[in-house]
Formats: structure tokens, sequence, C-alpha cells
């Protein structure tokens, strides 16, 4: 080849390297960079009053009395709201029909409260009492008939009121008008981030259906549906005074690791699932450490070199590529099914499975490890006198640790963000955080299966996706920990050995 | 041959949980209801947990699976209750006969099948013989329901799916979905798809329209309501399957006639189902 041509090679050769290099690089920070910017938005963020009630109310945070005051606070800011909301109903002539409406509420509540005397009587008694439960409930029945006349003869203006009244509620939380509070925890309390809040705020002003009839669901300006009505200065005094409304303030919520999750993740944070990622990722390297360095000990040490063993070494690396769901319906057909490790899904069984998923890893990193020792160490081990037992765990295991350790470490990254093996054998979408004792009885929510779980299976994914991006930056964290954690363990251990 | 095989297999089992126990000296009794089963009931199975949990300080553990998992996870006895969008087949109760599980259904909730498009579709209204041309490939184009001149993307679910069952049942009479047509594996990745792609159809449970257009169905809009009264054509009920009717009082009684109360019908309609009680 001329001097030229290899020149020209060569310096073609660098730039692909470059060129990958860089590809790599902007890879990392294509991915990394949203990972990392939105999973903080669940540590840290604009929280409103809303949050500050909530997180008192459900996990016994904050100061009550600071809350109270600036809950009062809030509560005056948007009075102004519910006054236009009552004004327009005048102007409408619904007062009536809240009147009424609220008339139905104490009888549903007496109600209620006579059927559970009802229950619990006897006798001539009870007699007396279902004749008054069905008087009752006559009476409710008729009011009940005379609100819905009113509701229909007023079909528009509700229409319109009510529409606006539930976009309300999923800023500010139940209305003062509201009776009830809802059961589902999540509907008890306005919007909890400011982000979220603005985003809300966005949907009071400007509706959601088809306006102009052309079939196309669009934004419709509510401005333009209220006009000359009560109701037209609310949407620009909101939009001024939305944050003496909620109350933002600069906001970290770290217990997002360690508090357990409230109603499917709309509040509170990941405990279960970090628990339960990093016990299937213990679990399995327990199970597979023992077994993956005794087989590669065996395979390089013990057993005769052959045509057998070439065989066994082909079937790990074949295994070692096998894909994770096979392992996955492996261990449910095998561990939960066949031997019943445990009754149903549970940590054990997701770790056993993990353990034979990273086997084949653990095996070919021990071996090559220990191959790599040099043959004068076992030597000099014989020479002095070292049986071969004693030579391999004095001599060839430490000098092979830093490699098997690698080998390790690369594994337990791999059990951590694994899905497929846990989907049939550990992993539940909702679940307590697992005790260390009930890991033999109970399936956990983990990282990997729960991201999943969040974007696909999710009703209300589009509201919490900030905690579907703090999953995501916490299990990247760790991966990202334990790699690094091996390659420390590693410069560590070998400048030892060598020094 | 077959005594070696069992014997082995016996072994194992023994020496798995000689292992277990050894690991685990201070195993505790903490009662756990476990539930598998169909993704569309998950939001109730969800809200009936967290509610469970905080009166009876009683675990519940959620899986969502599908509809057929529930019913193997019942059968096989790896959960005390099975979620199902769908009726048990013959064959799975077969399945159940053979190993001693009687399975018994309790209807939950109904749940109404909403034909949903992208926000940006001007078709107003469908009908059920549309929508089964359309799932069948007959109708290929939006402008034949007089929308844009633009090819559907067809959006359904995947046959193990309790929805695609009721969906193939009521709606296609049973006849082949056409070959072209994506396949997703829960209401939210329809949602999602349909969400953004502006010419896709799919359907899903009532609970999860936010954000898409529900067609008027016969010209029947897909409400709680509609579902109610029976207007409304495509609905069907949901189901948590237990083995036997359990014993009043126990955990699992509780849990399968929570919807029976009052509390329970509340929690029904706040995730968007149509509750089987009228308080």
């Amino acid at each position: 080849m001329r001097l030229q041509t290899r020149h020209v090679l060569d310096r073609a050769f660098t730039g692909v390297g470059i060129v990958a290099i860089a590809v790599m690089a902007a890879a990392l920070v294509v991915v990394l960079a949203p990972v990392v910017s939105k999973g903080v938005g669940a540590f840290l963020f604009r929280g409103t009053v809303e949050y500050r009630r909530m997180n008192l109310e459900l996990f016994k945070r904050g100061d009550s009395a600071a809350i109270k005051d600036e809950l009062a606070l809030a509560r005056a800011a948007r009075q102004p709201v519910f006054d236009a909301v009552a004004a327009y109903e005048a102007e409408c002539g619904l007062s009536e029909l809240h009147g009424l409406e609220a008339k139905l509420f104490q009888l549903e509540q007496k109600y209620r409260a006579l059927s559970d005397r009802y229950n619990d009587s006897v006798g001539d008694d009870r007699k007396a009492l279902r004749r008054e439960r069905r008087a009752l409930k006559d009476e409710r029945d008729g009011v009940e008939d005379q609100v819905s006349t009113l509701r229909q003869a007023h079909t528009a203006d509700l229409k319109r009121l009510d529409s606006f009244l539930d976009d309300l509620r999923a800023l500010f939380g139940p209305l003062p008008s509201d009776g009830e509070l809802p059961i589902t925890e999540h509907l008890r309390y306005g919007q909890v981030r400011w982000d979220r809040a603005k985003v809300k705020l966005h949907r009071v002003q400007f509706a959601r259906y088809d306006g102009n009839g052309d079939g196309i669901i669009d934004d419709v300006d509510r401005r333009e549906v209220f006009r000359g009505t009560a109701m037209e200065p609310v949407f620009d005094l909101m939009e001024r005074d939305l944050s003496a409304m909620m109350r933002p303030r600069l906001t970290t919520y770290f217990r997002f690791l360690s508090d357990n999750n409230y109603d499917s993740h709309y509040f509170g944070g990941i405990k279960g699932e970090v628990l339960g990622t990093i016990y299937l990722t213990i679990g399995a390297i327990l199970f597979a450490v023992p077994m993956g360095v005794i087989a590669a000990i065996y395979l390089c040490e013990y057993a005769r070199q052959g045509r057998f063993i070439s065989i066994i070494r082909t079937c790990i690396s074949t295994l070692a590529g096998v894909p994770s769901i096979v392992f996955g319906l492996f261990g449910l057909a095998f561990f939960l099914n066949t031997l019943h490790v445990s009754e149903n899904k549970s940590v054990l069984a997701g770790s056993m499975t993990l353990a034979l998923m990273v086997l084949p890893t653990i095996i070919r990193a021990s071996e090559e490890a220990i191959l790599a020792v040099p043959r004068s160490y076992k030597e000099a081990a014989m020479g002095l006198g070292a049986g071969k037992w004693r030579t391999i765990i004095t001599v060839v295991l430490p000098a092979a640790l830093p490699g098997i350790l690698t080998g390790i470490v690369i594994s337990m990254g791999r059990a951590a963000g694994e899905t497929a093996p846990i989907i049939f054998t550990a992993a539940v979408s909702q679940g307590a955080a697992v005790a260390i004792w009930e890991i033999a009885s109970k399936g956990t929510p983990a990282l990997p299966w729960n991201i999943y779980n969040l974007c696909s299976e999710n009703q209300y994914v589009d509201e919490i996706r900030h905690v579907q991006f703090g999953m995501v930056l916490t299990l990247v964290a760790v991966v990202l920990l334990l790699n690094v954690t091996a390659i420390v363990l590693r410069a560590r251990i070998s400048k030892k050995l060598k020094g | 041959m077959k005594n070696l095989v069992q014997f082995t297999r016996s072994l194992l089992g023994k020496a798995a949980l000689l292992a277990t126990v050894a690991a685990i000296p201070a195993m505790a009794d903490g009662k756990t209801l476990v539930l598998d089963g169909s993704t569309t009931v998950g939001p109730i199975a969800k809200a009936f947990a967290q509610y469970f949990m905080k009166k009876y300080q009683c675990d519940v553990s959620v899986s969502e699976s599908g509809s057929g998992n529930g019913a193997k996870g019942l059968i096989n006895g790896t959960c005390d209750i099975g979620d199902m969008s769908r009726p048990m087949k013959d064959n799975e109760f077969a399945a159940a006969a053979a190993k001693g599980v009687q399975p018994v259904a309790h209807v939950v909730a109904y749940d109404g099948i909403a034909v949903v498009v992208n926000e940006a579709n001007p078709v107003k209204a469908i009908t059920m013989e549309q929508t089964q041309k359309i799932y069948t490939g007959e109708i290929t184009n939006w402008k034949q329901l007089g929308g844009n001149d633009a090819e559907i993307v067809v959006v359904g679910r995947d046959t193990s799916s309790g929805t695609f069952e009721t969906f193939e049942g009521l709606v296609l009479n049973k006849k082949p979905v056409k070959a072209t047509a994506e396949v997703v594996g829960s209401n939210q990745a329809v949602a999602n798809r349909v969400k953004a792609t502006p010419n896709a159809i799919g359907y899903v449970g009532i609970g999860y329209i936010t954000g898409l257009k529900a067609l008027p169905v016969n010209g029947i809009m897909p409400t709680v309501k509609t579902v109610q009264s029976g207007e409304y054509p495509i609905a069907r009920p949901l189901f948590m399957y237990t083995n036997g009717f359990p014993k009043m009082g126990s955990e699992v009684f509780r849990f399968v006639t929570l919807h029976l109360t009052e509390d329970g019908q509340r929690m029904v309609e706040e995730v968007g189902f149509v509750p089987v009680t009228n308080y």
C-alpha cells in the first residue's frame, strides 16, 4: 500500500473513531439530560399550600398552626371565585336548586343514620324504624325528583357551570359548597405542585370541548362562554392571583425515596419500589455468587478440559444470551408452579430467577479472572507445600478477586434494572413495602417494573410524570452507583495486590 | 422413571424450603391479600386496596397482568382474588375443577367500552356497524365516515385482554380483526397511542377517556348514566373471582363485598366506573 493511502486510511479511522465517541457522548446526554432534569422534579419543586396540607394530613408533617394560617389566607384569596359562582347561580335562577341540593344532602345523611339504627334494631322497634325509613326515603326521592326537574330546566347553564366547577376542583380540590369529601385520596386535595397548578389554571380558563361544532375538540375560551355574566372577571382574577390562591414555595422532598406511595402513586414516594429493587438485587447476588464462583473454580481448576467441559462452556455462553423474558417464564413455571418456593409471587422467587439470569455472567467473569492469575503464583504456592485447595483459597481467589468483583457488580446492575424476569415471579403494581422477614411470602413493587407499569397502566400517568421520572432517575442513579463502586473497588484491590 | 422424577422434584422442593427456612428465621404471619389479573379492574382494585390498608391494616398487593393471568393465578393458588374483565371460560373452569378450585364470580362494577379517537378528529359519531367495519378492514378511510381524507390507524388490544373479548363479542360478532391493526397491551397504552396519533381509533374503558374524544355509538354517549340504564351498547361487568365463596368476616370476604358498601360505590364512581349499587 502506498504511504499516501495509508495516511488517508489512518486519518479516516481516527475520524470515524472520534465521531463514534461523539455520538455516544451525545446519546448519553440526550438520554440522561431529560432523565436528570425531569427526575429532579420529584425531589425539588415548588409545592403549593395544598401540598403542605396533604403532607400534614397524610404524613403528619409540618407545623399545623402555620399551615392552618396559610390555608386561611389561600381560602380568602379563592373566595372571590366562589362568590362569583354564587352570583352567577343567582343570575341564572339556580339558587333554588342549591337550596334543594343542600336539603337533599341533609336528607341523605339522615337516611343513612336511620339505616344504621334500623340495622342494629330488633322487634317492634325495628318495624317502627322501617316505616320511618320508608317515609324518609319517599321524601328524599321527592326532593331528588325536584332537583332533577330543575336541573333539566337549566341544562345549558348547568352544563357550563358544572364543567367549570369540575376543572376548578382539579385545581383547588373539593369546593366549599361540596357536601361530602371524596374517598379517593387525591381528589381531596388541589394541585400540590405549582407547575401542575398552572396547567390546571389553563384548563379552568379554556374548556376542552367542541366549541364551534366542527367535531374537533379544542380549547374554548371560558371568558367568551361566560361573557356578560358575573363569572366574566373570574378568569383574569385567577390568572393574576393564582399564586396567592396556591401559595407556591420551593419545596424539597427527599423522603420521596423513603415514603410509601399513596393512591396509585399520586402522593407519597417510592419506598416499596426502592426496597424491592434492593432486596431483589441482593437476593440474586446471594444466590448467584456462591454458585457462580464455585462453578468457575471447578471449570478452571478441577475439571478435566475436554469435550464435555467445552460443551458446558458453550451452554453457559448461550445461557447468557437468552432473553430475560424466557428466564421470567421459566421462573414462573419452575420456582412457583413446580417447586412452590412460595404460595404466590415473592421476592424469593424473583431473586432466584434473577440469579439464574446473571449466573452465566458471573461464571464467565470469574473464569476469566481465575485464568488470568499468573501460573507462577500457583507454582510458588505449590512449591511452598500448599495443597490444591489451599492454593485456590489463599492465592488464586484473592488474585482473581478484582475480576470476580467486577463481574458481580455488573450483574448487580443488570439484576437491578431487569423487568422481564420479575413480572411473573415477584413484581406487583401496588403493594406495601416488604419487610425483610416477608421476602419469602410477598411480592414487591420494584423500580423497573413500576416505571413500565406507571406509563402503560396507570390512568393518572399524565398527572404524575414527576413520579415516573423520579423513579427513572433513582434507578439510573442506583445502576450508576453500582458501576462506579465496581470501578473503585477494582482499582483499590489491584493496587493493594500490586503494592 | 416417573417415581424418580417425583422423588427428585419433592427433594428439590424440600431443599428449597429448607434453604428458605434457614435463611429467614423469623417469618411473620402478616396476612396479605394478593390480587392479580385484569388491567381494567386494576384502578378499582388499587383504590380498594388503599382503602382496605387504611381501614383494616391489612396489606393488599395488586398486580395487573391481564384477565387470563388472573384466572391462572386463582387456579394455581398464586392469588387470593383474580381480577377479570370477562367471565371465566369453559377451559378455565375445567382447569379450576381439575385442581379443586371453585371459582366464584363477584361483579364489582360495570364498565362501558368507549370508542375513542384523537381530539383533532372531526368525526362526530359512529355506529356499531361502522366500528365493526373499521376493525375488520372494510372501512379504511375517515372520509367514509364524513371525516378527513386520511387512512384510519386501527388500535386494538391483544387477544388475552378481557376488553378485547368483550369488544369482539359485542361489536365484531367474532369476525377477525384486520391483520394490520396495531395491538397494544393495556387501556392506558391504547389511550396514549390514540392521543399521539391524529388518525387513530381505539377502544378503552370509560375511566380512561380523559384527553380523548369518545364518540357516541348509535347516538349514545358512553357515560356512567347511559351504561347504568343499559342504553350504551358496549358495556360489560367486571369481576373479582375467589376460590369458593369467602368465609364471612374474612379479609377476602370484606374485600369482594366492599363494592356493595356506600364507600365502595363512591370509590368505583371516583375511579370512573359504573357501580352496581345505587345508594
